[in-house]
């Protein structure tokens, strides 16, 4: 039981580390209720004097918050939706059926995971610009704007992951082959014996899976601040967030910032804390997340 | 988790059934039919993810590899003009900033990061360990993870400020003001403690999962010897823990060569070059002057040194056999 000996310095190295962890936070939500005048100012103050909501009115309106609470909302939907179908899909198939091609087809999934995302930016935000017949494109993607107009443009590149079919189709291998057989044979065809039987058998990992795409869509900053660059129409939280603080003098709308910020982890926040098991659990699979 | 899933993915691939030996001739016939079908919903069943892979995997690689060896300034497509390797020359030629300081400062944040959020990942995660709870703490280090760069850049930024906590602190404690992200010199260890702040989560979950695995009856038998607390550490928790620690150690180094999100928006590669690295270099080449060749051949170079970590890295694990 040496495991539980000492514990006054495990806990004095456990409490120090989770003090320096969440204080930045508290310091985020301090500062967004703090008045005019009472940020960035000598000496520091970590309370507020009273707690100010205009902030969070101010970055609502000066935000137009809204639209890019619902450019977000929209760009995340789509992107988890489209990668736990498409998942679930390909892993269905690498997993339980037998066609030519298998072992190549599921050796390029994982070598889709191998290719550092910086790589992709030039060449996706290329092919988006010249995306054929969009955008005032003509057919061979000149003219116009391409992709890059329409809100499309922030979920593109995200629709399929190679992890995730990794993932599901992990999980799937699992499933015993006789469970399928007999659904076949009681004249289920393929699409049925996948949506009825292995569908709600890995919901667990579509749940995992799920929130982990989530909680990345939501976050996503680099690639939705290219697309919006190019068309401000789609902007997403992040991106509005920081260009507000670029734009505007830090010291006085930090407030303001710091209540955007607050607005913009929250529905993640408490995602986690509801479903906090799963994304563990999907950190530990995806191993570097 | 992750290792009990690695050893299957090579031998279920090659399922005996694809040999063909499906018991005798009659039975193999009746299954050629449905198999046959069963190919096509295969197909079909994988033709979203193929399509998407043929459009947003292959062709980028091919156009990237393209414009790493072009000259194209604007965006016609017909503009494009072949210069051979130029752009990787113009990287390393002499008075070009890529080498020194950005891909120095690409390999110091990489660096940094990983020594300190390894040093305070291994302490936590033994520390939680003994404790109670383990739950609640393990949540309360996993916020930073799941909260937007956005967000943790610009706390940490206001933090550094000379208003703010950071130098509120230091001056309670007596010390001077001191401008973190506006010197040069202190401009990229600030970011690297932010970096390394915003990893500590992830790295404390994988060390858990290699803690759990060390067995009971090692730690019994160190007490009944007698052993100190810290002896115990050295010399049963770090060997034993060591395929997690290697892990976790590359892992993050390769994240750490290809982060520049968070720099982006704490310092903009700013003052100067202090915190500029190599794929904000690449973002910036492309983005803001629109230079797409030097751009990509930026982004294959950092890609060479991202690839030959990976390989060290495989080579390490192949080495170790099963266990990590």
């Amino acid at each position: 039981m040496i495991r539980r000996r000492f514990p006054w310095f495990s806990y004095l190295v456990v409490v120090t580390g989770a003090v320096l962890t969440v204080v930045p936070f508290l310091d985020m939500v301090m500062t967004s209720f703090k008045g005019p005048g009472e940020s960035g100012t000598l000496p520091y103050r970590f309370l507020p004097e009273a707690f100010d909501l205009s902030n969070y009115r101010a970055a609502i309106h000066q935000l137009d918050l809204p639209v890019l609470f619902r450019n977000s909302v929209l760009a995340t939907a789509v992107i988890t939706g489209s990668v736990l179908l498409t998942s679930s899909l390909a892993g269905y198939a690498l997993a339980k059926l037998h066609f030519p091609g298998r072992n190549f087809i599921f050796r390029l999934v994982l070598s889709t995971m191998m290719f550092p995302p910086f790589l992709f930016f030039i060449p996706h935000f290329l092919i988006l610009v010249h995306w054929p017949l969009a955008g005032g494109n003509d057919l061979f993607g000149r003219g116009g704007a391409g992709l890059t107009v329409s809100i499309t443009a922030l979920a593109m590149p995200f629709l399929v992951n190679g992890f995730g079919i990794f993932l599901m189709r992990q999980f799937m291998v699992s499933i015993p082959d006789e469970v399928l057989e007999a659904a076949r044979i009681d004249g289920a065809g393929e699409f049925a014996v996948w949506w009825r039987i292995v569908v709600p058998q890995t919901k667990p990992v579509m749940v995992t899976l799920g929130l982990l795409t989530f909680v990345d869509a939501w976050n996503e900053y680099i690639w939705a601040l290219l697309v919006s660059t190019a068309n401000p129409d789609v902007m997403t939280l992040p991106v509005g967030i920081q260009l507000l603080q670029d734009y505007v003098d830090p010291t006085r709308t930090m407030p303001i910032v710091m209540a955007g910020l607050v607005l913009s982890i929250l529905p993640v926040l408490i995602l986690f804390l509801l479903l906090q098991k799963y994304y563990i659990r999907g950190v530990m699979l995806s191993g570097l997340k | 988790m992750v290792n009990a899933l690695a050893p299957e993915t090579t031998e279920r691939v090659h399922s005996p059934r694809d040999a063909g030996s499906t018991g005798p001739a009659v039975d193999g016939r009746r299954r050629t039919r449905p198999r046959r079908r069963q190919a096509v919903v295969a197909y079909l069943f994988l033709t979203p993810t193929l399509l998407f892979f043929a459009v947003f995997l292959i062709l980028p690689l091919g156009f990237a590899l393209l414009l790493s060896m072009s000259r194209w300034a604007g965006f016609d497509l017909g503009d494009i003009d072949p210069v051979g390797l130029d752009n990787f020359a113009d990287l390393f030629v002499d008075g070009s900033t890529f080498l020194t300081p950005i891909l120095t400062n690409t390999l110091l944040f990489a660096l940094g990061t990983v020594a300190l959020a390894l040093a305070g990942s291994v302490l936590v995660a033994t520390c939680i360990d003994k404790l109670r709870f383990q739950g609640l703490w393990r949540t309360l280090y996993f916020l930073p993870i799941v909260t937007t760069v956005v967000a943790i850049g610009n706390v940490w930024k206001y933090m550094y400020e000379p208003g703010g906590l950071v130098n509120g602190v230091l001056n309670a404690l007596g010390l001077g003001s001191v401008g973190f992200l506006q010197d040069p010199d202190t401009a990229l260890p600030s970011v690297v403690v932010v970096q390394a702040w915003a990893s500590v989560g992830t790295a404390i979950l994988i060390l858990t999962a290699g803690l759990k695995s060390i067995p009971e009856s090692y730690y019994e038998a160190a007490a009944l010897d007698g052993a100190g607390p810290v002896t115990v550490f050295w010399k049963i928790t770090l060997p034993l823990l060591r395929p997690s620690l290697l892990f976790v150690c590359i892992t993050q180094f390769i994240t750490g060569l290809q982060s520049f999100a968070l720099i982006i928006v704490m310092t903009k590669g700013g003052p100067g070059d202090a915190t500029n690295v190599a794929a904000l270099e690449m973002y910036r080449q492309a983005f803001s002057y629109g230079d797409w060749g030097t751009a990509s051949a930026a982004a294959f170079v950092l890609f060479l040194v991202v690839l030959v970590v990976t390989l060290v890295q495989l080579w390490i694990f192949r080495r170790k056999g099963e266990d990590t």
